[in-house]
């Protein structure tokens, strides 16, 4: 329940943001989408995104053919390749360069995303949080993608503004992709693609490129310990014995490693198994490697059967995405490494914890409206010392786990093109985090209702309302929210 | 005038008459190429399929493929099997022209070495199907030979229009030849008058 306070509070600002996004609407000069992708086929974002980031059925079959029309591509592209080689050099290989292309412009866009803060009062107890927050995060990405023939295509976004000026910059996603490689082993059509560098793994809803101002709670879940050693299990002697999870892995970052995957059957079934560091985007910290894998098959229940194997279904205003309903499930597997050389304890051996996730997902298009949703759970094994005198302990017995499971359920609706409802439900349940005193409860949950409005196909403002779980104030048997809203500028040239 | 005289007269008025009702009777085949699928419907091969028990010398005169800003002028060159191509190099840095099969046959695959500005080498095509152009000094550049059995071709201007002409009349298998498109069969009988054909070239 919002209380008095609280709605007020949020009234008020419901009022002036009104009054803003009616004054940018009134007066925002006239824009032209034009990214790297819309310069090439001088077409609308809209073609491919509904709600930028997000994509629609056609950006789908987009991003799936190798960012390229699904059918015809050379018949719309505007801006024409420079050929790195007669196609008829193909005939001549292995005896000269096998022939490919490079985009006719370069193939980069700009994006900028800043976000005003308004935050609910928070206990100084808990540290000072200022109540505003003018454009925290206030990002610049460079976004360069774009194909190198007709099987090889790339992807590199890097936010240039991580560290601020002069500072480290950051890459999201940098990959190389090998689409429809499986046609030399006459495997039906785009059954296999492989990539490899860095990516986002093939989650079942994108956290990269998410429509959303915050990300997933599910996904930016972390397997910790309890930081009180007194409370790990069979250790006697809590001065010297402590937990060991400490997992570096996080759901929603981009990892480093080699994917492979396909979408046969006009993409309705999907499938990816990539192998990667696990140590999200940085240099490895243990030799294993980690294992991801998800498959999802998606149902069309467009009443039309001719209508099912179109890219996108006609409707009376225009191209819609197809009435379907996709489920899926995933599974990463890794063992986490700690105590490499005894960085932890000294005289024992390197920990070895092997952890997994696995969780289902699905989603379901009706017309203007969409509803997804994910559940998950996580287990990263947990050991301490299997002594309580560390000095004459020979190894390590396992104690309970870290577990956490939860998920998230969203809903969208378009009122118009450009005027877009949101609401979303978080929930994560951590027995490890309660103990640690970050939520009243075992489960911390999360409301979010939002508005987006599409100034213009390329620039978005975005408002979001978060109803936080209850937190404990720190020294007292008290508890607060740490409510907030959010509102977000969003565009990209 | 002796007999023989008026003979020989009267012999020559008849096979002048049966050559000019011949001229009078050969048709041209025209029509525009629609494409499907593929950027443009420019540099389509059209031509008349071999016509069973007819075989037709090559001509004397030699057809010039010249290498210009680097690119083959025309891109796309059809000629009757037996012809002699010349190969002008215009620009001023060298050229290599070489095809590493005709119509997938890598035995037929040739290399004609790298020439400077001004200069030329001929080949041969005696043997049917299509050569595709290379520069190894350049990989971009290509070019296409299409040897064909018959003198009755054409290539496709920027609509995609076309025009053989001076066709006898018959039944003849007119068939299509193009970069990225497959290829295209169709039966035409030509009377003596333009018979207009329509296809289409998908990718």
């Amino acid at each position: 329940m919002i209380n008095r306070r609280g709605l007020s509070i949020f009234l008020s600002s419901a009022i002036l943001v009104s009054g803003f996004l009616l004054w940018v609407l009134a007066s925002a000069p006239r824009a032209k989408a034009i990214p790297a992708f819309s310069r090439k086929y001088q077409t609308s974002c809209t073609t491919c995104h509904s709600n930028f980031p997000e994509l629609n059925d056609f950006g789908l079959a987009f991003k799936k053919a190798g960012f390229k029309f699904p059918k015809d591509d050379d018949t719309f592209v505007k801006d024409l390749p420079v050929l790195l080689g007669a196609k008829a050099q193909k005939e001549a290989f292995p005896g000269a360069l096998y022939p490919g292309e490079l985009p006719g412009n370069l193939p980069i866009a700009f994006r900028y995303s800043g976000f005003f803060n308004y935050n609910s009062k928070i206990p100084l107890a808990n540290g000072f949080v200022p109540r505003t927050d003018l454009f925290v995060p206030n990002t610049f990405t460079i976004i360069a993608a774009g194909s190198f023939g007709p099987n090889i295509s790339f992807w590199v976004d890097d936010d240039i503004s991580a560290g601020g000026a002069n500072g480290a910059a950051f890459m999201g996603d940098g990959y190389l992709k090998g689409n429809d490689i499986g046609r030399w082993l006459h495997l039906p059509k785009d059954a296999l693609n492989v990539r490899f560098g860095q990516f986002e793994l093939d989650l079942p809803f994108t956290q990269a490129r998410t429509i959303n101002l915050t990300g997933y709670d599910i996904f930016n879940q972390a397997s910790v310990s309890l930081v009180n050693p007194a409370l790990c299990a069979v250790a006697a002697d809590p001065a010297n014995t402590q937990c060991t999870t400490n997992n570096p892995f996080f759901f929603g970052v981009p990892q480093r490693g080699i994917e492979f995957g396909g979408y046969p059957n006009d993409g309705n079934f999907t499938w990816s198994l990539a192998i990667v560091n696990g140590n999200n985007s940085n240099t490895a910290t243990r030799n294993s490697k980690d294992i991801y894998g998800r498959i999802s098959q998606t149902f069309n229940l467009e009443r039309d059967s001719s209508v099912r194997k179109e890219v996108q279904a006609a409707g009376p205003t225009g191209p819609r995405d197809h009435t379907s309903i996709r489920i899926g499930a995933f599974g990463y597997y890794g063992r986490n490494a700690l105590n490499i050389g005894g960085s932890l304890f000294p005289t024992l051996p390197t920990i070895r914890e092997p952890f997994y996730r696995f969780g289902g997902d699905f989603r379901f298009k009706y017309r203007k409206f969409e509803l997804w949703g994910v559940g998950m759970y996580g287990h990263d094994t947990n050991v301490i010392p299997n002594t309580t005198d560390i000095l004459t302990a020979t190894g390590f017995v396992p104690t309970t786990p870290v577990t956490f499971a939860g998920g998230f359920i969203e809903g969208e609706y378009w009122f118009y093109p450009w005027l877009i409802g949101l609401v979303r439900y978080d929930g994560v349940n951590s027995p490890t985090d309660f103990a640690n005193g970050a939520s009243r409860y075992d489960t911390r949950n999360r409301f979010s209702p939002g508005v987006q409005v599409l100034v213009r196909a390329n620039i978005k403002l975005a408002f979001e309302y978060q109803r936080r779980f209850e937190q404990p104030v720190a020294g007292s048997t008290q508890f607060f929210r740490a409510n907030g809203f959010v509102l977000g500028t969003d565009f990209l040239f | 005038m002796s007999n023989v005289q008026r003979a020989a007269i009267a012999g020559a008025i008849y096979l002048a008459a049966l050559f000019l009702a011949g001229m009078a009777w050969a048709g041209d085949i025209k029509g525009k190429v629609a494409v499907q699928g593929i950027r443009s419907a420019e540099n389509i091969a059209v031509y008349v399929d071999a016509i069973p028990g007819k075989k037709f010398d090559a001509p004397a005169a030699h057809i010039t493929i010249d290498q210009r800003k680097m690119t083959f002028v025309p891109r796309v060159e059809v000629v009757l099997a037996g012809t002699t191509v010349d190969f002008l190099n215009s620009d001023p840095v060298g050229h290599n022209v070489y095809w590493p099969s005709v119509s997938g046959n890598k035995k037929l695959a040739h290399n004609l070495g790298t020439w400077p500005k001004g200069e030329k080498k001929g080949f041969q095509f005696n043997d049917q199907g299509v050569a595709s152009l290379l520069c190894n000094v350049h990989p971009e550049m290509s070019g296409y030979v299409v040897v064909v059995a018959t003198p009755y071709f054409a290539v496709t201007d920027k609509e995609g229009n076309f025009d053989i002409k001076n066709v006898p009349p018959g039944q003849y298998t007119l068939k299509t030849w193009s970069e990225d498109g497959k290829p295209v069969s169709q039966s035409v009988n030509v009377t003596g008058e333009s018979v207009t054909v329509d296809l289409t070239v998908k990718k």
